[in-house]
C-alpha cells in the first residue's frame, strides 16, 4: 500500500507537470529530487580511472602452453563416465562387489564432497552436443554428450564437486541452448538463460 | 582523453571485435564514471565498486561478441555491473554495507552550505543503504543514472510494473527518513 500521494510519484516519473502538482506536495517532490541530485554528484577527491587497470588485464597475453598444462594438472576436473551396454553388467557387478566386500566405509569412486550430474538433451538433428558451464569455465568441447542408440537423446554423466552450477548445451559446436528440463533457469549477464543443476554429495 | 568526438558505440564495438583492442579504452572512458557511481551507490564502498566495475569491463570485453545490440552498449554494461554488484552483495550481509571506505573529512575551507550538504548526503546514503538491494537498485537506476523504465527492464530483467513498484517503495522510505530529520 502506498504511503505517499500518488501524484508525487507521477511528478517524479514525469507523468504530471510540475505546475500541476498541488502546492502541499511540491516540498516532497523537491526533497526526493534533491536527494537524487546529491547521490548523482561525483564524490569529492580525484577520481582514479580504471582504464589502465582494465586495459592491462585485457592486453595480458594468454598463458603459455606449458603453463596451461600445469594449471590443468593441478585443477580439479570433471570425469565423464561412459559405459557401453555390453560392459554395463560387468561394470555393475564389479561395483557391487567392491561396495559389498571392501572393508569399512571406504567409498568406491566419489569423494566426500562429490556427486553425480546427469545431462540429458534431445537433439535429433545434432552431430555433436557438449555441455558447458560454471564447472568447466564455459569451455566448449571439454564435456561431450553421447547418443549411443541414435535416438536423438544425448547423455553424459559427470562427477562434480557438490554445488550449484549454471550450464548450457552447445549443439554442433555453435548453437548454445539452455536445458529447459533443468531444475531451474536463470538469466545471465548477457540476456540469455542458463540452466541450473544442483549436485548433491553422494556420501553424507 | 575526451571521448565526445569519438565514434558511436556500435562503431567502437565493431572496431574492438575486428581486433583493435585499444578501442575498448573508448568504452571505458565513456562509461566508467556512471558505472562507478552506480556501483558505489549499490555497494556503499568506492573500493568494492571499483573492483566490480573493473571486473565488469573485463567481462564485457571478453564477451563483446555476445552484445546483441551494440548501439545499446550502455544498457548492456549496466546489466553486467548490476549482476556483479548482486554477486558482491550476496557474498556479504546487506547490514554490513559500509557507507564508504573513508568518510569525508571536513575541510577548513568548507562553507556552512558545504557542511550542510555533506550532512544531507550522509543522511541520504544511510537511508539508501537501509533499502533492500532490489529497491536500492531501482531507485539508483531511475533517479541517479536517469534510465527509463524500459531501459531498467533490460538491465534488470524485471517487468516494468515490478520496477515501478520498487521505485515507489524506495521513494516512500527515503522521504520518511528525510522528513524525520527535517
Amino acid at each position: 500500500m502506498s504511503v505517499i500521494d500518488q501524484r508525487i510519484h507521477q511528478a517524479l516519473d514525469g507523468e504530471l507537470a510540475a505546475e500541476v502538482v498541488p502546492a502541499e506536495l511540491r516540498h516532497a517532490v523537491a526533497q526526493l529530487a534533491a536527494a537524487a541530485e546529491l547521490l548523482a554528484a561525483p564524490p569529492p577527491g580525484p577520481a582514479a580511472s580504471l582504464e589502465s587497470r582494465v586495459m592491462a588485464e585485457i592486453r595480458r597475453p594468454a598463458p603459455s602452453r606449458a603453463r596451461r598444462v600445469m594449471r590443468w594438472l593441478v585443477t580439479p576436473h570433471a570425469i565423464i563416465l561412459r559405459v557401453r551396454p555390453a560392459w554395463s553388467v560387468v561394470f555393475a557387478a564389479v561395483v557391487a562387489t567392491l561396495t559389498l566386500f571392501t572393508a569399512g566405509d571406504q567409498g568406491p569412486e566419489l569423494g566426500e564432497h562429490e556427486g553425480i550430474a546427469q545431462f540429458v538433451g534431445r537433439f535429433p538433428e545434432a552431430q555433436s552436443v557438449h555441455v558447458v558451464g560454471t564447472f568447466n569455465d564455459w569451455r566448449p568441447g571439454s564435456i561431450a554428450l553421447e547418443d549411443q542408440d541414435h535416438d536423438g537423446v544425448w547423455r553424459a554423466t559427470v562427477v562434480l564437486p557438490a554445488g550449484t552450477y549454471e550450464y548450457m548445451f552447445v549443439v554442433d559446436g555453435e548453437r548454445w541452448v539452455p536445458d529447459h528440463l533443468a531444475e531451474r533457469l536463470v538469466a545471465d549477464d548477457f540476456g540469455r538463460e542458463n540452466s541450473i543443476v544442483i549436485v548433491r554429495p553422494a556420501r553424507r | 582523453m575526451d571521448v565526445r568526438g569519438a565514434p558511436p558505440d556500435a562503431e567502437v564495438v565493431a572496431l574492438v571485435l575486428a581486433g583493435d583492442t585499444e578501442a575498448f579504452g573508448i568504452v571505458i572512458r565513456r562509461y566508467e564514471a556512471g558505472l562507478l557511481r552506480f556501483a558505489t551507490r549499490m555497494l556503499g564502498s568506492r573500493d568494492a565498486a571499483a573492483d566490480a566495475v573493473a571486473e565488469s569491463f573485463v567481462r564485457a570485453y571478453r564477451h563483446l561478441a555476445s552484445c546483441r545490440e551494440p548501439a545499446r552498449l550502455r544498457t548492456w554494461l549496466y546489466r553486467i555491473v548490476t549482476n556483479r554488484c548482486k554477486s558482491h552483495l550476496v557474498r556479504r550481509s546487506v547490514a554490513d554495507v559500509p557507507l564508504d571506505d573513508a568518510p569525508p573529512v571536513a575541510d577548513p575551507a568548507d562553507t556552512e552550505a558545504d557542511l550542510e550538504r555533506a550532512d544531507q548526503l550522509l543522511l541520504v546514503e544511510r537511508a539508501l543503504a537501509e533499502l533492500s538491494p532490489d529497491k536500492r537498485e531501482a531507485f539508483v537506476l531511475k533517479h541517479v543514472e536517469g534510465l527509463s523504465y524500459e531501459e531498467m527492464a533490460t538491465v534488470t530483467g524485471e517487468r516494468i510494473p515490478t520496477l515501478k513498484m520498487r521505485v515507489h517503495r524506495a521513494r516512500e522510505a527515503l522521504l520518511k527518513v528525510l522528513e524525520d530529520h527535517a
